[in-house]
């Protein structure tokens, strides 16, 4: 078994090697412009293991890696790792697909498909890995990745690969972003999440001896740490998640994320990076299992999470409703995503595993969509040469499968009755509901909220780029590769409806009738309803043009807290440090030798040449010295 | 005797290499070190311990012998390695710098080699070294051969420099020489394994010695200066290697008698970690390529003084931070050079931007770097691990501690990757794409291949295991 | 006793001799100097000072005494071979006398004239260190036999000031960088290094046997005046301008650190022999290091002996200065005066910045001649230590048991 998992790791970044190493010799490599075919079909192979992982049983795979300090290569198969893993390596399969066509001519092939096989294959890794230091390597290499596909056009040359209106000022303050800010704020944010990630590791591994999740035992450990041990572990370890997950406040970096190539912000937001924060606090609840414990510490991180991804979600479907800009639209979108995955895991505490279940469905329902969405946009900007949402009937003429596509995956991702995601949220609303004990009905009137302006912005995004946009002139050319590819992703939501609906059996974990079942309530259906109107309405009247809607255009001035705040206070601190080493230098390297020269010269103005003045001297130190002495003659 | 026989052929060398041309010269003093590097790699591989009697001196000198464990693998396989990829890439950048100090080459590449490899290996046998006037002696040569390779072949005002080194190092290798004697003088022998008690005031004063060299927040000034205005190849040593053998010192005298860091704990571990954090501050307003690395050094060596007041998981941790620092500031002092022997001299952060496009090659292996500064799946990140498991391990949940080495490691991702935008990413500016030397990017990707090998079996047990099986042991 | 009083008249046939043929003297001088080899183990290094100091005197080209310094370089370094072997105090002031006055003459030499005004400077200060020198050493005896410590104290620190004066010991070094800076550097290079020894070997031999009765707070005077010493040296060489003056402070300062091990002279046995021995290898170091560089201001120098040099005097191991200070600190760290021992370390740090550019200044380049030659050889002299010197120590513990 291990060698499936070593083939599924390995194949995307051996088969990538030829082309990166292509660019990194020949400044011109046209001879290798077919290599990519190479690294998708390293893809591909991962694939196939991946479904080979998916049909075999639940068990752990390990293999030795420091067994003296009982830290493994531990692989695990079960429930949560073979679906995501499958997800994962379909999904990086298709982009790559659409990326031999999307990248086709660009200048910088071999980075580029390095670093899209080591991010899928760093995603597989945090998937399948039961040891948390393995998992951290796959975690610092979606983070590695992330920046240099972010980063990808570092030249900072084609105002398409910006985001924000080029030029744009508000308050003094740039208001774009170029590929190598992107790149860097995206890196710098994460790092300030992962290392006290890396802190909670190695608690976690000092107080329990083991690193694998699924042999901790929580609940001793839990106790042997004391309520506010536990909560400080799992909180620094949540930062972890919440970065790579651009959960609030550390959600800027997922927008200026949009400088990266298309399918590069398509993967990120659908099965990888974003998906990894989720997934991993996911993974931990499913092994902590916080509904079998009582620990106020343990409660206390749910119930953060559980708000702060509430928050997030409303604040990201508030983002994008008032955003123009295709991409940026869309990564506000899946913060908000995220943050009802976070909430809904959240909520196990309280409601038990389905909670888990209803996140981690809606995750891979949340995946297809975005992504289908994610390499429409992409086809638009490469047809359109225009990154701001534009285009009329004309557009849906001529590209009548990004069209189709664009309607299946709104319509199935907003919730409207009886399509696919709509089962999936009214489990959530469910959930939601059933927390009505503890928290009142926040809970689920945030979500609803949240949902009924998710579905507006998702046909915000249909009707300006299909229907009652600026008329754009296009000129389509080629663009089959790119179509199969977002037509297959739109098609997997019409089959996971189909499982979702028949698919009892699949699991044994019955969370599909749950889903059905919750689906049939009235209130899910009342609030199924209220998303369809807010679809509707919004599809007819797109744009918010109010001071309101440009607030939340510009994602509520957060971008501040990056630009401004967070370096201003850096900087302060540098300039601090400078100045230290200024004076240290400046004592150090000319004070004190100076001194020295200042005395040396007093040493010396002694030599006159004079031999009266030196006579003086000798007799007086001589005299002296014999009176000091005989002084002490007498005192002993 | 075979390990003897291995580090004596660095030695042999030293003595032989300035008889060559400079291009055997050259692969010759590789070579000279590439065959002890698989020497120590096997000693690695297999935890080879033992010793090895030079000769024996009367009181209070005791045996000089050769040390072999774990950790002396460990540090002579990094010494090795770096001293050799260095070697290499010699060639192309003292060709360079002697024409453009119009020396004869010929002439000063022999002078170059024998002060070159006298320095690397006095470093090495630093780690064999058995016994601690030993150790002393070769920390002063190797201080006295680096001193003049800045003096004769370093950068700006290159003399002053190299007296500022010298006496700075010359300070701190003095200050351990009297403790090494109040120990000779406690214990009637210098000898490692016979050595008993180390008192406060030895303590004290090797501890104050060594920071000096390390360095801590204080004397880290002259650092800068000597990092950076010596001839690259030399910064490509000075720093990753002559420093952090300060660490190793410290170490070796706290594996003897660990009493001086057990009760003054607190106060060093929080001032390894002020003087980390305003290091690594530092490094943001430096507009000199070179000398930014050399804050980062302050900063990384912090690690080092952080991880010896955290018991055994420290120690690991300590060991492991100065191959991970080694191979990343090699890498990256190399690129550093490489862009000056390429543009003509130009260091200044000013005048580079978007520098991937004219050398990816060296782009690219200077994001390896400092991935391996910043422990992004390199051997670093071994080094933070167990950093952080000795810090739970001795401090539990003391939130100011946990967030302050937390913000050291956060600060090293930020300023490397923040580097790496401001250098070799954003609108390139107008160079020309260069033709270099294969020698002067091939070595950094040696380097850079262990720093990821280091990871992942067959290293990474025979390494970390090897540490545990010395240093597990201390409380 | 009989061998040195024949040597010794050969030196003096070969001053006569030198009227007739100045080389013949040279000769002659070598030959008295080898006879006295098998009385002492330090004999040949002695010599080897010897010799050295006898050759580099050839390359003054017109020397008014040429000829008879040969005999006096002969002289002194016989007087100074006695000195490790007796014991005998009125023997020992004779040998300090011995090697005291030739040292008058010597200052003089010039290329063109006899330098009379820095010989009046020089001899001016001889006569009253001597005159201390002895009186301290008399009194010394005197307190030892009749147990008086206040007398004690009187006669030490009589001796200490004469020594001062003798060699250059700051706050008593006036005479040193004015006479190194005018006299003819080879004859200084004599001076600097030949003549240093028998004063300290006597002040050793003295204080040994009257030891039992210096209390803590004289040897407190003793060391604070070791530490002024280096501290002069050091920082007035800091900024000196010429070499000679620079050699002359560095020597002030090298003084400081061999009267430094004076401090451990209460200490137990072993722990002085390691004070000896240090003090003897500093004044090796210091001897071969003066002439070297004497040498080399008179004519230039390769800059990698002078180098060797330098880091010699800087203290760098595996030459044979570090070793010096490694006993002389040791000696020091042993017999509690480790402040002592820090002030020293930090002065090898101070002493760095004008070593270097002593080097600088000296280190023109390599040209076939006599003085060339003499600082290779004092440049090797400086490996000796290759072999970590515990025969040295050896060395003295016998000499001086």
């Amino acid at each position: 078994m291990i060698e499936v998992f070593l083939a599924m790791l390995l194949s995307p970044v051996l088969c990538s090697l030829p082309v990166a190493f292509a660019w990194l010799i020949d400044p011109k490599p046209e001879w290798a412009r077919k290599l990519p075919i190479l690294a998708v079909v390293g893809l591909f192979i991962s694939l196939i293991c991946a479904l080979q992982i998916l049909f075999s049983p639940d068990r752990l795979v390990k293999s030795d890696w420091l067994p003296e300090f009982n830290i493994n290569f531990v692989f695990i198969i079960d429930y949560l790792s073979k679906i995501m893993g499958t997800l994962t390596a379909l999904i990086a399969f298709l982009i790559g697909v659409y990326g031999l066509e999307y990248m086709k001519h660009d200048y910088r092939l071999g980075w580029y498909w390095f670093f899209f096989n080591l991010f899928t294959a760093s995603m597989l890794l945090v998937v399948y890995s039961d040891n948390l230091l393995m998992l951290l390597i796959g975690w610092e290499g979606l983070g590695l990745a992330s920046w240099g596909l972010i980063g990808h056009w570092f030249r900072d040359d084609d105002e398409l690969s910006y985001v924000g209106e080029v030029g744009r000022k508000v308050a003094g303050q740039n208001y774009f972003w170029s590929p190598s800010t992107g790149g860097w704020r995206a890196i710098s944010t994460i790092r300030v999440g992962d290392m006290p990630m890396f802190f909670a590791i190695a608690a976690i591994y000092f107080f329990t001896g083991t690193l694998n999740i699924s042999e901790i035992h929580w609940e001793e450990f839990a106790k042997e740490v004391g309520s506010f041990g536990i909560f400080l572990i799992l909180f620094l370890f949540m930062l972890g998640p919440f970065t790579k997950s651009a959960q609030l406040p550390f959600s800027e970096w997922l927008m200026t994320a949009m400088t990266g190539p298309t399918t590069v912000s398509a993967l990120l937001h659908s099965a990888t990076m974003v998906a990894a924060g989720t997934y991993l606090f996911m993974r931990l609840s499913w092994y902590i299992e916080p509904w079998n414990l009582h620990s106020e510490g343990i409660e206390a991180i749910y119930i953060i999470v559980l708000f702060l991804g509430l928050i997030s979600a409303f604040y990201g479907a508030s983002v994008a409703l008032g955003c123009l800009e295709r991409k940026v639209l869309l990564a506000a979108s899946t913060m908000s995503s995220l943050g009802l995955m976070f909430a809904s895991t959240a909520a196990c505490a309280w409601v038990g595993k389905i909670a888990i279940l209803v996140g981690f469905w809606y995750l891979v329902t949340h995946a297809f969509a975005k992504a289908t969405l994610f390499l429409v946009a992409g086809h638009l900007i490469h047809e359109t040469h225009d990154r701001f949402c534009v285009g009329g009937k004309e557009v849906a003429k001529h590209l009548k499968l990004a069209f189709i596509a664009t309607i299946v995956a709104t319509l199935f991702l907003s919730g409207i009755p009886p399509l696919t995601a709509y089962w999936v949220k009214s489990a959530m609303d469910g959930v939601m509901h059933s927390l009505e004990h503890h928290f009142g009905y926040l809970p689920l009137f945030l979500l609803v909220v949240t949902s009924a302006i998710y579905s507006a912005f998702l046909a915000k995004f249909l009707s300006l780029n299909f229907w009652k946009g600026k008329e754009v002139h296009i000129h389509p050319h080629g663009g089959g590769l790119m179509s199969l590819a977002y037509i297959a992703m739109a098609s997997m939501l019409i089959l996971l409806l189909y499982i979702y609906l028949t698919g009892e059996g699949f699991t044994k974990l019955h969370e599909f009738a749950h889903f059905v079942e919750e689906g049939f309530l009235t209130s899910s259906l009342m609030v199924g309803i209220i998303v369809l109107v807010t679809y509707l309405l919004a599809l007819y009247k797109p744009r918010l043009e109010s001071p309101i809607g440009k607030a939340l255009g510009d994602r509520l001035y957060m971008p501040f807290l990056n630009d401004y705040i967070v370096p201003k206070f850096g900087w302060f601190l540098a300039k601090i440090a400078d100045y230290g080493n200024r004076l240290i230098d400046f004592t150090c390297h000319q004070a004190i030798p100076s001194l020295f020269e200042v005395y040396s010269l007093g040493v010396r103005s002694i030599q006159s040449g004079s031999m009266e003045r030196y006579v003086k001297i000798v007799v007086a130190v001589v005299l002296i010295v014999f009176l000091i002495s005989a002084g002490m003659g007498v005192t002993i | 005797m075979t390990f003897l026989a291995f580090l004596l052929i660095p030695l042999i060398v030293t003595i032989l290499s300035p008889l060559f041309e400079r291009r055997v010269a050259t692969w010759i003093s590789a070579l000279a070190f590439i065959l002890p590097m698989f020497s120590s790699l096997y000693g690695l591989l297999t935890m080879h311990r033992g010793e090895e009697i030079l000769f024996t001196l009367p009181e209070p000198v005791g045996d000089f012998y050769l040390l072999y464990d774990p950790v002396s693998h460990a540090f002579g396989f990094t010494i090795c390695l770096i001293s050799a990829m260095v070697a290499l890439y010699s060639l192309p950048y003292m060709s360079h710098r002697f024409e453009e100090m119009h020396a004869n080459a010929e002439r000063e590449f022999r002078k170059y080699w024998f002060l070159y490899n006298l320095y690397a290996v006095s470093m090495l046998w630093l780690v064999y070294s058995g016994n601690f006037l030993l150790l002393y002696i070769f920390l002063e040569i190797s201080l006295l051969a680096s001193f003049m390779l800045i003096y004769l072949y370093g950068y700006g005002n290159r003399q002053w420099v190299g007296i500022l080194y010298f006496v700075w190092t010359h300070i701190a290798g003095v200050l351990a020489l009297l403790g090494f004697l109040i120990i000779a003088f406690e214990n009637q022998t210098l000898a490692i394994n016979a050595i008993k008690t180390v008192g406060f005031i030895p303590w004290l004063l090797i501890f104050l010695g060594m920071v000096v060299k390390l360095p801590g927040l204080g004397p880290h000034i002259w650092l800068p200066w000597a990092h950076a205005e010596a001839p690259t190849p030399v910064s490509a040593l000075l720093s990753p290697l002559t420093v952090g053998l300060a660490g190793y010192v410290l170490l070796r005298v706290y594996t003897i008698d660990s009493s001086f860091i057990d009760t003054y704990r607190d106060l060093i571990i929080v001032y390894a970690l002020i003087s980390s954090v305003y290091a690594g501050l530092s490094v943001f307003k430096q507009r000199d390529y070179k000398r930014l690395l050399a804050y980062s050094t302050v900063s990384q060596m912090g690690y080092v003084l952080i991880a010896l007041c955290l018991g055994s998981y420290g120690l690991i941790g300590l060991v492991v931070q100065y191959m991970s620092h080694g191979f990343g500031k090699a890498i990256l002092f190399m690129t550093a050079g490489a862009i000056i022997a390429t543009f003509h001299g130009l260091r200044s952060l000013d005048k580079m931007r978007g520098m991937h496009e004219f050398i990816p090659t060296i782009a690219n292996a200077a994001l390896i770097g400092f991935m391996t500064l910043s422990g992004i799946i390199t051997i670093g990140m071994f080094a933070e691990f167990y950093i952080l498991v000795g810090l739970t391990r001795i401090y539990g949940f003391n939130v100011y501690l946990i967030a302050a080495v937390v913000l050291v490691f956060v600060i090293s991702g930020l300023y490397s990757f923040y580097t790496m935008k401001s250098i070799y990413y954003g609108t390139p500016l107008k160079y020309e794409k260069p033709k270099f030397s294969k020698l002067l990017d091939v070595p950094l990707y040696v380097i850079a291949f262990f720093s990821i090998a280091f990871i992942f079996p067959p290293l990474a047990p025979a390494l970390l295991d090897g540490l545990r099986a010395v240093l597990g042991v201390i409380p | 006793m009989i061998i040195f009083l024949i040597a010794i008249l050969i030196a003096v046939f070969a001053a006569v001799v030198s009227y007739w043929n100045p080389k013949i003297s040279a000769v002659m001088s070598v030959l008295a100097v080898l006879m006295a080899i098998p009385y002492s183990p330090f004999a040949s290094l002695i010599l080897a000072i010897a010799i050295l100091n006898v050759v580099s005197l050839l390359a003054i080209r017109r020397n008014q005494i040429v000829g008879v310094d040969y005999a006096i370089i002969a002289l002194m370094s016989l007087a100074t071979v006695y000195s490790f072997i007796t014991s005998n105090l009125a023997e020992l002031l004779l040998l300090f006398v011995v090697v005291s006055t030739p040292t008058y003459l010597l200052v003089m030499i010039g290329e063109e004239r006899l330098n009379v005004e820095i010989g009046i400077k020089y001899v001016t200060f001889m006569v009253l260190a001597t005159v201390l020198f002895i009186i301290g050493a008399v009194t010394l005896y005197h307190a030892h036999l009749t147990q008086d410590l206040s007398l004690y104290a009187i006669g030490f620190v009589a001796l200490l000031l004469g020594l001062a004066l003798e060699v250059g010991i700051a706050p008593l070094h006036e005479w040193v960088p004015d006479v190194f800076e005018s006299a003819n550097p080879i004859a200084v290079s004599v001076i600097a290094s030949l003549a240093k020894f028998v004063p300290f070997i006597v002040a050793y031999k003295v204080l040994m046997a009257t030891a039992t009765l210096a209390a803590t707070q004289i040897l407190l005077i003793l060391a604070v005046i070791s530490a002024i010493s280096m501290f002069i040296g050091n920082i007035g060489a800091l900024t000196a301008k010429s070499a000679s003056r620079i050699l002359a402070y560095s020597t002030i300062a090298n003084m400081g650190y061999i009267l430094a091990t004076f401090a451990a002279i209460t200490a137990p046995k072993e722990f002085v022999y390691y004070a000896i021995a240090g003090g003897l290898l500093q004044l090796f170091v210091n001897a071969f290091g003066k002439i070297g560089f004497f040498n080399a201001v008179k004519d230039g120098s390769s800059s990698f002996n002078a180098y060797l040099l330098s880091f010699s005097f800087i203290g760098l191991p595996p030459l044979m200065g570090f070793w010096s200070k490694l006993f002389i600190i040791y000696a020091l760290v042993f017999s509690n005066f480790l402040w002592l021992a820090i002030i020293l370390v930090l002065n090898s740090a101070i002493s760095v910045p004008y070593y270097l550019r002593l080097v600088r200044l000296v280190g023109t380049g390599w040209k076939f001649s006599i003085t060339n030659t003499v600082t290779l050889f004092c440049a090797l002299a400086m490996l000796v230590t290759l072999v970590p010197p515990s025969w040295f120590l050896e060395l003295v513990v016998g000499g001086f048991r």
